[in-house]
C-alpha cells in the first residue's frame, strides 16, 4: 500500500480536527446552562457561591482564553481535569475502555458474523421464505426503541425467568468478578446490540451481494463455466465486501464511543454512561476529550476504510 | 429469588441459599427434575447468591442501589447532594450530628455547645467545641484541632471549588488552643451555626493529606479519600460501583456491616427490578417512584420506610408583578389549588400535606397558621372584595390589571406538569388566566429564575443549611438577586416585620425561643402568601427485611447517616 497516501491522509486530518475543537468548544460553552447549574437546585449554595466556583475553574476567562488553554494542554497529551472532584479526564476515559470494548466488539462481532450470514442467505435465495422472514425481522427489529427492546429483555429474562442479571459488568461483592461472571452479564447488552447491529448489517450484506450476483462479470465468469464456489469466492464476495468496508470505517468510533442508551439500561460501566454523564454534568473537559477522540476515529475509521477498500479492489488504489 | 418458574425449582433454590445443597448436586437434582436447560442456565446467578449469603455470615455486605453516581467523595466539594451525601456519611465525619428527631449530638465533638455547658459565649458570639482525642484518621494518622481548622480554612480559600460557604463567612476566626480544642469567633451571632457543623453540610478533611496540594484537582477526591468515618474507601469503578469497607477502629465501635458496595442502577426501572429480583439490598437516595411504591409495598421480605424530606414544593409567586400586589388575589389563588386532588392523583397519595415552608414534622413548624381550604366560592369572593371583574373574556381585571400569568417548571417533568393542568382548570373557573410556560431545567433555574424572569414557578426548595429552619436567603429583602441581592429570594418578599423575625432569629440561640420565632415568621407568611406551599415532598426507600437498624432520617438526603449500626441477619 501506498506509504505516501496514508501520511498525505494523516497530514489533512489537523485542520479538519482543530476546526473541529473550535467548533464543539464554542458550542458547548455557548450552549445555555454550564457545569454550575446542579448547584442551583441546591439552596445552599448562592449567587456569590457560583461566581466563586466559575472563578476557580477558570470558567470566567473569555473564551478563546479558555480555548487557547485547553487547546495547549491538549497538545501536550494533557485533556485536563474533570470538574467533578478534578480527576484526570484521561484516566477517566481509560477506565472505561475495557467495558466498552467488551460490549462493542462482542455486539459487533455478532453482528458482522450473523449478519453477513443472513444477509447472504437472503441475497442467494432471494423472495424465499427465509428472506422475507429475515427482511420482516430486520424492520421489526430497527424500528424497535432500544430502551424498550432493553427493558423488555430485562424483564423477562430477569424478572420474570431470572436466568441473567438486570444489569451491571460484574456480581458486585464476595462471589462475583470472574470471567464466566462478566460474560453472564455481557448476555444481555451484547445481545440487544448486537441484534440491532446484525438487522443492519444483514441488509447491507443482502444489498450489496444482489448488486454484484447480477454484475454482467458475474455472468461472463458463469458463462466462461467457473465452478460456483469459485465465482462466488473470486467474483462476487470480494466485490461485495467493498460498501461494507466503507461501512465498517465509518462504524469504527462507534465501537469506541459506546452505546448511550443499552449502557444506561443496563448499567454498563462504558464510554457512552461516561459521556451521557458528562453531558448532564456540562463536564466540558471529558465532552471534549470525547468529542477530540470520536473526530479523529471517524477520520482515522474512513483512512483506514480507504487504504483496506484499496487493498480490495485495486482500481482505487490506483486512482490515489 | 420467589420469581422461579417452577415450584420445585423454588424448592432447590431455597436449598442452595439455605446452604443445605452444595452446587455440584443442585446441577444433579435440577436434571433429574427434568428442569432442563432453561433451569440450569438460571443456576450462576443463583451461585453468585448463595456465595453472598454465606459471605454475609461473616460479617455483612450490603449492597445499596443508586440510580445517580457519587464521583466526588470530598464532602466540601461535591455538587451532587443526595447521590454524594451517602459516600460522605460511610467515610466521613462531622463536629455534630442530626438524629431523625431533631436532636443534635456530638460525633467528632465530645459535646454540643450550648450557654449552659459553656460552649456558646454569652454574646453568642464564641463557640468552643471540645474534641474526641481517640479518632484516628483511616490512614492511621491521629485526628485534630488542626483539621477542623484546617476544614474552615479551606472553606474560605478563594482558590477552593468549595459547593458552599454560607454560614462559614459568619466566622471571623479559629483557633485551636490545644489538640482537642477549637475555638471559633463570629462576626455575628448566628444560630444556624449549630446546624453547619453538621453531617452532610460540612464534614471534616485531614490536613495532612490536603495542606499544601490542590484540593480541587487531589487524588484525594475521587481516588483515595481518607476519612474518620465507619468505612474506608476501598474501590471506585467509574460508571459501575463504589466499594467501602469496615473500619475497625471507628470511635464510635466498630461498624456491624464488613462492605458497603454502592451499586450504580441508571435507569429507575431497572432500579426497582433490582431491588425485586434481590439483586440489590437497599433502595436508599432517590428512593422507590412513586407509581411503584403500592407494588413494593406487596413484596414479601421487603420494607418500605417512608419519610417526610426537608423538600416543600410550592408555588412560587413572583411578587414585583402587578397581578400579585394585591394578597387577596394571591389568597384566591390559594383557595383554588387543589392539593388533595393533586397529590392523591398524580403523586398516588403519597404526599405530606403541610400549612408553610417547613415539613409538619420539623421542630419549628406551626400548625396554627391561616388555611386555604380548596373553596372556588371563597376564591370567587376574595377576588369580588378586591375588585377584580370578569372581562370580555371571562378573565378577571382591576384599572387594566388582568389576572392572567404563565407558570414555569423543568420542562419534562410530567408530575408537575399533570399537576398544572388540574390547577389551571380551577383557576380558569374563578376567572384567573393560567398558562403553561415550562423551560429546560438548565435555563430555568440558573439564568431566568435568578433574574426575576418569570410569573409563577412550580418548585421544591429546602432550607439553606437543611436541618435549620432560618429562611433567611429565600426570603429577606436584602437577598432578592434581581434587585442586587446575593441570595435566593426569589419570590421578591419585602416585609419589615418578617425581616425583624428573621435577623432574630439567627441571634437566638435558645431551640424553643427560636421555634416561638419561626411560627410567627410562619403566621405572616400564611398572611402575605409570597409563596404558597403545596406538600411536603414523602420519598420512599426500600430494603431487605434482613437488614437490620436501616432507618429514615428526614434532616438528611440520605439514610445512611447510622450506617456504623447497620447489620444483615439470616
Amino acid at each position: 500500500m501506498n506509504l505516501d497516501y496514508a501520511f498525505r491522509r494523516l497530514l489533512q486530518m489537523a485542520p479538519l480536527l482543530l476546526g473541529i475543537s473550535v467548533l464543539g468548544f464554542s458550542m458547548m460553552h455557548l450552549a445555555p446552562g454550564g457545569p454550575t447549574a446542579l448547584y442551583t437546585l441546591n439552596p445552599n449554595v448562592t449567587a456569590e457561591d457560583i461566581e466563586r466556583i466559575k472563578e476557580a475553574w477558570g470558567l470566567n476567562d473569555p473564551l478563546h482564553v479558555q480555548y487557547l488553554r485547553w487547546a495547549g494542554n491538549m497538545i501536550s497529551g494533557d485533556f485536563g481535569n474533570s470538574f467533578r472532584g478534578g480527576a484526570e479526564v484521561r484516566d477517566l476515559i481509560v477506565e472505561r475502555v475495557p467495558a466498552t470494548l467488551q460490549l462493542m466488539g462482542t455486539a459487533y462481532l455478532v453482528a458482522v458474523v450473523l449478519g453477513f450470514v443472513i444477509g447472504a442467505l437472503g441475497a442467494f435465495r432471494q423472495y424465499s421464505v427465509f428472506d422475507y422472514l429475515a427482511t420482516t425481522g430486520a424492520l421489526v427489529t430497527l424500528s424497535i426503541p432500544t430502551f424498550w427492546f432493553g427493558l423488555m429483555v430485562i424483564f423477562v429474562f430477569s424478572e420474570r425467568l431470572g436466568w441473567i442479571p438486570s444489569g451491571g459488568t460484574q456480581t458486585l461483592g464476595s462471589g462475583g468478578g470472574g470471567l464466566l461472571d462478566r460474560l453472564h452479564h455481557l448476555v444481555a447488552p451484547a445481545s440487544v446490540l448486537g441484534l440491532v447491529l446484525t438487522a443492519q448489517w444483514s441488509r447491507y450484506f443482502r444489498t450489496s451481494l444482489l448488486e454484484t450476483k447480477n454484475q454482467e462479470y458475474v455472468r461472463t465468469a458463469h458463462a466462461k463455466g467457473l465452478a460456483e464456489p469459485t465465482v462466488l469466492r473470486r467474483h462476487i464476495l470480494r466485490n461485495a465486501v467493498l460498501p461494507v468496508i466503507a461501512l465498517a470505517g465509518v462504524q469504527l468510533p462507534a465501537v469506541f464511543s459506546g452505546a448511550l442508551v443499552a449502557e444506561s439500561i443496563f448499567g454498563w460501566a462504558g464510554m457512552g454512561r461516561l459521556f451521557l454523564d458528562a453531558l448532564t454534568y456540562r463536564d466540558y473537559p471529558i465532552l471534549m476529550a470525547m468529542l477530540m477522540i470520536t473526530a479523529f476515529l471517524v477520520v482515522f475509521g474512513n483512512m483506514l476504510a480507504d487504504i483496506a477498500l484499496g487493498l480490495a479492489d485495486p482500481r482505487i488504489g490506483a486512482r490515489s | 429469588m420467589a420469581h422461579s418458574p417452577d415450584p420445585r425449582y423454588a424448592a432447590l433454590l431455597d436449598g442452595l441459599l439455605g446452604g443445605r445443597i452444595d452446587r455440584r448436586s443442585a446441577m444433579k437434582r435440577a436434571s433429574a427434575l427434568g428442569l432442563g436447560a432453561a433451569a440450569l442456565s438460571g443456576l450462576p446467578v443463583v451461585m453468585g447468591m448463595a456465595e453472598r449469603v454465606a459471605a454475609q455470615e461473616g460479617g455483612g455486605e450490603l449492597i445499596v442501589g443508586a440510580s445517580q453516581e457519587a464521583v466526588n467523595f470530598n464532602p466540601l466539594l461535591y455538587a451532587n447532594t443526595g447521590p454524594e451525601t451517602l459516600p460522605e456519611v460511610l467515610m466521613f465525619d462531622s463536629l455534630m450530628k442530626i438524629t431523625p428527631e431533631g436532636e443534635y449530638v456530638a460525633n467528632l465533638a465530645t459535646e454540643v455547645p450550648t450557654r449552659e455547658n459553656g460552649g456558646v459565649s454569652e454574646d453568642g458570639l464564641t463557640w468552643t467545641f471540645k474534641l474526641r482525642d481517640d479518632v484516628k484518621w483511616h490512614d492511621g494518622e491521629p485526628f485534630t484541632a488542626r483539621d477542623v481548622q484546617f476544614t474552615w480554612e479551606t472553606v474560605m480559600n478563594p482558590d477552593v471549588a468549595v459547593r458552599s460557604r454560607t454560614g462559614h463567612d459568619k466566622v471571623a476566626s479559629v483557633e485551636t488552643p490545644d489538640s482537642s480544642t477549637v475555638v471559633m469567633t463570629l462576626t455575628e451571632p448566628f444560630a444556624p451555626f449549630q446546624a453547619l457543623w453538621t453531617s452532610g453540610v460540612t464534614g471534616i478533611i485531614p490536613a495532612h493529606i490536603l495542606e499544601d496540594v490542590d484540593v480541587n484537582t487531589a487524588p484525594f477526591n475521587t481516588q483515595s479519600p481518607i476519612g474518620t468515618g465507619p468505612f474506608r474507601f476501598v474501590e471506585h469503578v467509574g460508571g459501575d460501583h463504589l466499594t467501602v469497607e469496615r473500619n475497625p477502629d471507628y470511635h464510635g465501635g466498630a461498624p456491624g456491616l464488613q462492605q458497603v458496595i454502592v451499586k450504580l442502577v441508571p435507569e429507575i426501572p431497572v432500579l426497582f427490578t433490582q431491588f425485586r429480583t434481590g439483586e440489590v439490598d437497599v433502595v436508599d437516595y432517590q428512593g422507590l417512584q412513586p407509581d411503584r411504591v403500592e407494588e413494593a409495598l406487596g413484596l414479601e421480605d421487603r420494607v418500605v420506610v417512608s419519610k417526610g424530606s426537608n423538600f416543600v414544593e410550592f408555588i412560587y409567586f413572583n411578587n414585583t408583578l402587578p397581578q400579585f400586589q394585591d394578597k387577596r388575589v394571591k389568597q384566591a389563588i390559594y383557595h383554588a389549588t387543589d392539593r388533595q386532588t393533586v397529590v392523591d392523583t398524580i403523586y398516588y397519595g403519597l404526599q405530606n400535606p403541610t400549612l408553610t415552608y417547613l415539613p409538619p414534622t420539623h421542630w419549628a413548624y406551626n400548625p396554627d397558621v391561616k388555611q386555604y381550604p380548596y373553596d372556588l366560592d371563597a376564591a370567587r369572593t376574595l377576588l369580588d372584595e378586591a375588585g377584580f371583574v370578569p372581562g370580555a373574556d371571562g378573565v378577571r381585571e382591576r384599572d387594566g390589571v388582568r389576572l392572567a400569568f404563565r407558570m414555569s417548571t423543568s420542562a419534562g417533568n410530567q408530575a408537575r406538569e399533570s399537576a398544572q393542568l388540574v390547577l389551571q382548570q380551577a383557576y380558569n373557573e374563578i376567572g384567573v388566566e393560567m398558562s403553561i410556560d415550562n423551560r429546560p431545567a438548565s435555563t430555568l433555574w440558573t439564568e431566568d429564575v435568578p433574574a426575576g424572569n418569570y410569573d409563577t414557578l412550580m418548585v421544591a426548595w429546602d432550607n439553606a443549611i437543611q436541618s435549620d429552619p432560618d429562611p433567611t436567603s429565600r426570603l429577606h429583602s436584602t437577598m432578592i438577586p434581581f434587585e442586587g441581592g446575593g441570595g435566593a429570594n426569589y419570590v421578591a418578599f419585602k416585609n419589615e416585620e418578617a425581616d425583624r423575625l428573621m435577623e432574630e432569629g439567627v441571634r437566638e440561640t435558645d431551640q424553643e425561643a427560636r421555634a416561638e420565632i419561626y411560627r410567627q415568621l410562619q403566621a405572616i407568611l400564611a398572611e402575605e402568601l409570597p409563596w404558597a406551599p403545596l406538600f411536603n415532598n414523602v420519598d420512599n426507600f426500600g430494603h431487605k427485611a434482613t437488614v437490620q437498624g436501616y432507618r429514615s432520617n428526614p434532616y438528611l438526603a440520605t439514610n445512611f447517616d447510622n450506617a456504623a449500626e447497620l447489620s444483615i441477619t439470616e
